[in-house]
């Protein structure tokens, strides 16, 4: 037929549908998801079509259907039911007086809830009675109608096994007789009033009793049943039916097989307690049988969390029905929870190797992987096939019944590992965990509630890794299987009608020639057979010279052959052939001994028995293949994980937190475990409230148990999103903070394997944009990037928090941090799109805006030099270190407490990584020197640092404007004249000269201040030499990068010459002809964006050639220095109104340094050195660079008097001829310290004369009369420095 | 034995059986494919939302963008004075 649909259809696949989604979760959108074959949509009312005269059987097939549905919602109500007395609300004692107001209202909504009790109660009876007549009716041996048909039989054990169900629930519930007993109770209070009450009473007499009566369903059911006195043949039957089907196990899948399990422990108590004998059962089935089937299965699921136990039930029915406890065999078998007791050694270990999955996965993971290829391979060759044209009919059989077989052994597996969960779920119910402190040793045994022992604490960590695995795997294959429904559909319609058709045409046309051509009755039910299912003409399709070709052979030889068509038979016609295959066999005898098929007195031969008995069982496969949407929904749904009904009601809690949940278990174990196996079925389990909520909405239909779900999982949600991005985050730190360690200082260390990390993907996890959960969408990869780029927010806040309460020499470790930060950053930024790292750092730095140029870094480490730094560190010369003075300061510096932080916001969480930045940031924390400098310069960038620079040099500034005044206090007290110091006192005598000189009177006070003045302007010049260098590097690297580009070549004499290229760079020569070539290209699309390009190369020349040359902070520092000291010029360096250098009234700076140094000089030597520890080398740095810029250098080599006390000593120590002249005696120490002034002092003025040249100016400016001209006026002024950036800006 | 029933008049049946084959056969071919097409429906809403997803996210980082700039046009012009020299 040809449709053009097809070819529509086949259009649409030309679209282009990728999806980078990669696959980790279950299946989700069920198209069609209603079984249309296993239960008939239309009720079997085509059956009657085939006129096989099984309209009564229909009737009651029919008629036992809808009791199976109406008790199926029975059972939901009884399992969802919650007690309502304790919401009922107490009177208080001021109410009292409406006392039959409040009983009359509980009565009301009690009443309620007892309807739905009494609706069961009648239900049950009724179904009870219609089962027991239905089985009366089909099981009389003198029979008129046709029945009982396979089906038929199927649903009386369904509505037998609900009837268990309920009286099962029933017993279990302990709240319905509770409330029950409230019901009551108002019921008397409130029917005072009333008249006419004894019906109702009665009524209630009535459900007292079937609700306080255990197993009330099946004894009535028993009563109903051997009313009239003819049910055993059905029971054996159903018996023998249930034991073949069982001992079989092909065509079940497993809810069929727990039906057969659960049910049938009562079919034996019903069928051997009857008047009759019980030996006529055991004729047909041994009972080593039924006591294999009951001991292989002890545990068999029921509800949820409710299990059967047949050894239980046999026994505890055993004593409601008298003649079956005499069935001793029976009765004997071990029930699941007295295993241990009686056999400690022996059962609980086989079982337990049986039931828990821990034992079975490593089975299990072979068969999905080798599953999972070969249905992937032969899905394939089914698109190969459907993609060639003319495709050989044999090879299109192969692969399509390649294609069938797949889907059969998909089931089964799927089946299979559904029911071992469903398994280890009832054997774990059935055995709570006795010891619950050996996983969390911090809870007491006591505080933990009967589910708890049952879920939380009796599932191992292998255990849950074995389950979360598991889980996947069924919900990975069903996702597998379900996204080729539509491919594979008429590939196995297809394959079961080549099934059908070569059965009915073929096997039972050479059936009907050889061994049946004598039996007439059993020929025609073979014929029948043929008439209602077989196809004769499907091969009228095909065009007749391609038959031909087919079909060589002709009729006889090779059997009818038929072109397969893909369509499969109706519901009606698999049972209907069931029917007819079940009466060949058992010859319409229900008392017929023997099983179903194994039977030995048949006149059948065995070799057509058996190719009956797999076409008979293939058949009830069929229909689970033809709904195959709804079998993988029934075969993947693990909802009932959730559900927890009975284990609420019998722990009187409203709901258990979502740690006992075991949904929730299996996710937070993926995300604790850390195991990069599981990580990407962290999804799956997430899968089970899918399962669950649709189970709460469509199948136990209660809103409330939905709102819970809904609610759990919200939160679960949240925690699982925040939980993951805390290990993404993690992750990624630590695989940063790993990666920058020095590799070759950790490929010479013995255990440098402890720095590397594990590795982990999450690139998978990264990649869900549609997370699909309880039918909404979630966008995981948003909700992520959301968390992180908040989390790189806080981590960097937290890392200039700790900064800040950190002295400036934690620069090191700031910037080592930011660093692994930055690298974490940048891997993450491969997976997902996050702000980018400048962006989230200029937010955190306060540095957004346009005019601002300083951040929140650089005042930190603005105000840290003002208020610590400076005071309070000390600096060496020798080793260009600033260190903290050992002094206690004088200004304690508050600082907020180190803030703390979880691992991952250092290096990760491995405590090695961490130790091991924590050591190197160690070495930095003592002092300040090249390495913080050049983290300083790294972090504040060139947008920053002038501005730091410009806040130094003006507290330069502030410095001399404040020491100012103290200078001159200094200044009026000294002496009026001071002369050179005479040589005849020797060293003691010019000491004492100079004690008497310098006593600076009143005034001594100001010196220690003066000196602090001078040191911080030292130690912040020398500072900024320091930041000179780190800065000198950086140029010069950055030019080494731009210079070839920039077409800049060493001269001759050393210097830059520009490469005479025509005047232009390589950089704009190299985009100018590449744009020419490009446009001169006609396929060029926009040659505008190609000129824009050459156009931004010239910028970048002009941009780059104009950075070549940086001057050097330094200079600068010591340029506006010198201008800020003009200012006090004329009150410092006197010009001598002779002309002529003054030498004893002079009251220079130099003068008054002088004096300052050998006084501290002296004194360090006295208090062997707390003085030089509290000032360091930046008091020369300071000194020197005034007087040098004051231009005062040299009058200070002449006439500095530790200058001078060491020139006489000098001359001393030459008129002495031996080495220790005795004038000298106890001056060693202080001669010593003054030598080392002066050393100090020159390389100050030698590092000054090369960086600031002053002395040519200098020198030359000698007046015609040979006087020297004292200070020549520098360009500079402090209004020449405006240019900097303002504090306050 | 006693059987009930059997195919009564089974020429007719199976002239009725065979036209029922061919009836299906149109059948579960047109219901086939509006299952394809409800997969393709199913399919393509799965891409289009993962496009939409990944649109979105270069939105979110053009509007932090764009936020970021916003914020520094507004610190520059709070300054006019700053752009007169």
């Amino acid at each position: 037929m040809a449709v053009p649909v097809e070819e529509a259809i086949a259009a649409l696949s030309t679209f282009s549908l990728e999806d980078e989604q990669p696959e980790i979760q279950g299946p989700a959108i069920w198209v069609s998801a209603e079984p249309g074959a296993t239960n008939s949509p239309i009720e079997y009312s085509d059956v009657s079509a085939y006129r096989l005269s099984l309209s009564e059987d229909t009737k009651a097939l029919n008629q036992l259907n809808t009791l199976i549905q109406e008790g199926k919602e029975m059972g939901s109500v009884l399992y969802t039911y919650r007690s309502c007395v304790k919401a009922l609300p107490q009177l208080p004692e001021s109410m009292k007086h409406s006392q039959a107001d409040l009983y009359m209202e509980t009565y009301q909504v009690l009443d309620l809830e007892m309807s739905r009790l009494r609706e069961i109660q009648r239900w049950q009876s009724s179904a009870a009675s219609k089962l027991a007549a239905d089985m009366q009716r089909f099981s009389r041996p003198e029979r008129r109608i046709n029945g009982p048909s396979i089906t038929h039989l199927w649903s009386m054990l369904k509505l037998l096994d609900i009837l268990v169900q309920l009286d099962h629930l029933k017993n279990a519930k302990a709240s319905i007789p509770n409330d029950f007993s409230w019901y009551k109770r108002t019921f008397t209070q409130v029917s005072v009033q009333w008249q006419d009450v004894d019906t109702m009473r009665e009524e209630l007499d009535d459900l007292q009793i079937f609700l306080s009566t255990r197993w009330a369903i099946l004894l009535n059911l028993h009563v109903e049943m051997f009313r009239v006195n003819n049910v055993e043949d059905i029971l054996q039957v159903l018996i023998v039916f249930a034991v073949e089907s069982l001992e079989l196990d092909f065509a079940l899948l497993f809810p069929e097989r727990h039906i057969l399990l659960r049910v049938l422990p009562v079919l034996v108590v019903l069928a051997t307690s009857s008047e009759k004998d019980s030996e006529s059962l055991y004729k047909r089935v041994k009972i080593n049988r039924l006591i294999n089937i009951f001991k292989n299965d002890p545990v068999i699921p029921a509800f949820p969390d409710l299990h059967l136990s047949p050894a239980a039930i046999l026994k505890e029915l055993s004593s409601y029905f008298q003649k079956f406890s005499s069935q001793t065999r029976l009765l004997t078998l071990p029930a699941p929870h007295e295993l241990p007791l009686k056999e400690a050694q022996e059962y609980p270990a086989t079982y337990q190797r049986q039931y828990l999955i821990v034992n079975h996965i490593g089975a299990i993971r072979a068969e999905h992987d080798d599953f999972s290829i070969r249905f992937a391979s032969s899905v394939n060759q089914l698109l190969l096939l459907k993609s060639t044209e003319s495709a050989d009919a044999e090879w299109c059989k192969e692969v399509k019944g390649n294609v069938y077989d797949m889907v059969v052994e998909g089931f089964q597996l799927l089946s299979r590992w559904t029911a071992r969960i469903w398994e280890q779920c009832a054997w774990k119910f059935s055995r709570p965990c006795k010891d619950a402190v050996s996983l969390e040793a911090n809870e007491p045994l006591g505080s933990c509630s009967d589910y708890e022992k049952v879920v939380r604490y009796n599932y191992s960590a292998e255990e849950r890794k074995a389950l979360v695995e598991l889980v996947s795997y069924i919900k990975s294959t069903a996702a597998m299987m379900q996204r080729c429904d539509t491919l594979v559909a008429d590939a196995l319609w297809e394959t079961i009608h080549a099934e059908v058709q070569d059965f009915v045409q073929n096997t039972l046309a050479i059936m009907l020639r050889t061994t049946f051509r004598k039996k007439k009755d059993l020929s025609r039910i073979l014929s029948d057979m043929r008439t209602l299912s077989a196809d004769w003409m499907a091969n009228t399709s095909k065009s007749e010279p391609e038959l031909q070709s087919l079909q060589p052979g002709g009729e006889e030889s090779k059997g009818n052959f038929f072109y397969p068509r893909p369509v499969a038979p109706t519901a009606a016609q698999v049972h209907c052939l069931q029917f007819l295959i079940y009466e060949v066999v058992s010859g319409g005898n229900l008392r017929k001994p023997g099983g179903l098929f194994g039977n030995s007195g048949s006149e059948i031969p065995v070799n057509d028995m058996k190719q009956l008995e797999t076409f008979f069982y293939k058949l009830s496969f069929f229909l689970h293949m033809l709904d195959y949407t709804a079998t993988l929904v029934t075969l993947s749904d693990l909802g009932f994980l959730w559900f927890r009904e009975f284990y609420l009601e019998s722990s009187r809690v409203i709901q258990f937190p979502i740690e006992c949940s075991l949904p929730w278990m299996l996710v937070d174990h993926v995300l604790e475990s850390h195991n990069a196996g599981l990580l990407e079925r962290v999804l799956m389990p997430l899968d089970i409230y899918n399962d669950s909520a649709q189970q709460a909405l469509v199948v136990l239909k209660q809103r409330f148990l939905y709102d819970e779900i809904e609610a759990e999982v919200d939160h679960c949600f949240d925690i699982f999103v925040s939980k993951l991005c805390e290990s993404i985050f993690t992750y990624y730190k630590s695989w940063a903070a790993s990666e920058l360690l020095d590799p070759s200082f950790l490929f010479a260390l013995d255990n440098g394997e402890n720095f590397s990390i594990q590795p982990m993907r999450f690139t998978t996890l990264l990649k869900m944009t549609r997370v699909k959960l309880l039918g909404r969408t979630v966008d995981l990869r948003s909700l992520i990037t959301e968390r992180l780029n908040k989390v790189f927010r806080e981590n960097l806040e937290f890392l200039f928090d700790r900064f800040e309460s950190q002295d400036l020499c934690a620069i090191v470790e700031l910037e080592k941090l930011l660093d692994v930060l930055k690298h974490a950053h940048e891997l993450l930024s491969k997976d997902i799109s996050i702000d980018s790292f400048d962006l989230m750092m200029n937010e955190m730095l306060e540095n957004i805006s346009l005019v601002s140029y300083s951040s929140r870094l650089a005042s930190q480490i603005w105000s840290e030099m003002q208020n610590d730094f400076l005071p309070n560190f000390i600096l060496c010369n020798t080793t260009q270190r600033f260190i903290r003075s050992s002094k206690v300061p004088s200004v304690s510096v508050q600082k907020p407490s180190v803030p703390y932080a979880k691992p991952n916001f250092y290096c990760g969480t491995q405590v090695r990584l961490n130790s091991a930045h924590q050591s190197f940031a160690r070495l930095h924390s003592g002092f300040f020197g090249m390495p913080h400098m050049f983290s300083m310069v790294k972090l504040l960038g060139s947008r920053s640092l002038p501005w730091l620079i410009r806040a130094l040099l003006d507290h330069i500034s502030n410095k001399i404007t404040t020491i100012e005044p103290m200078i001159m206090g200094l200044q009026e007290a000294l002496p009026k004249s001071i002369g050179l110091l005479p040589f005849d006192g020797g060293v003691t005598g010019c000491m004492r000269l100079i004690k008497e000189q310098l006593n600076w009177g009143k005034k001594s006070e100001l010196k220690a201040e003066v000196l602090r003045g001078i040191k911080e302007i030292g130690s912040t010049l020398y500072w900024i030499g320091l930041l000179d260098i780190a800065l000198r590097e950086l140029d010069t690297t950055h030019f080494m990068q731009t210079a070839p580009w920039l077409g800049m070549i060493p001269g001759a004499d050393g210097q830059i010459m520009q490469a005479q290229d025509g005047g232009v760079s390589p950089i704009v020569n190299l985009f100018k002809s590449a744009t020419a070539a490009i446009v001169s290209n006609p396929i060029c699309a926009s040659p505008m964006s190609f000129h824009t390009m050459a156009k931004q190369a010239e910028a970048a020349d002009l941009l780059y050639k104009a950075n070549i040359n940086t001057g050097s902070i330094l200079e600068y520092a010591l340029a506006f220095t010198s201008a800020a000291l003009d200012k006090y010029c004329s009150k410092w360096s006197a010009t001598p109104k002779t002309g002529f250098i003054d030498i004893t009234t002079s009251k220079d700076f130099y003068r008054i340094y002088s004096g300052l140094q050998i006084g501290y000089v002296e004194e360090s030597v006295q208090m062997s050195s707390p003085s030089h520890e509290v000032l360091g080398d930046s008091v020369a740095w300071g000194g020197c660079t005034i007087m040098y810029l004051l231009g005062q250098q040299l009058h200070f080599e002449l006439f500095d008097f530790s200058y001078q006390v060491l020139n006489v000593a000098e001359v001393e120590g030459v008129s002495h001829t031996h080495k220790n002249p005795p004038s000298l005696q106890g001056w060693e120490a202080l001669l010593e310290a003054l030598k080392k002034a002066r050393r100090l002092n020159n390389h100050v003025f030698s590092m000054l004369k090369a960086r600031c040249p002053l002395e040519d100016k200098t020198a030359c400016a000698i007046k015609q009369s040979g006087a020297p001209l004292h200070r020549i006026k520098f360009e500079n002024t402090v209004s020449a420095f405006e240019t900097l950036p303002q504090k306050g800006a | 034995m006693a059987r009930a029933g059997g195919i009564t008049n089974a020429v007719n049946v199976g002239i009725a059986v065979q036209a029922d084959w061919e009836n299906r056969e149109f059948i579960s071919h047109i219901s086939l494919n509006v299952r394809r097409l409800f997969d393709f429906l199913v399919q393509f809403e799965a891409t289009t939302k993962s496009k939409l997803a990944s649109l979105n996210e270069k939105l979110d980082l053009l509007e932090h963008r764009l936020e970021l700039l916003e914020v520094q046009v507004g610190t520059a012009s709070a300054n006019p004075a700053l752009f007169n020299t």
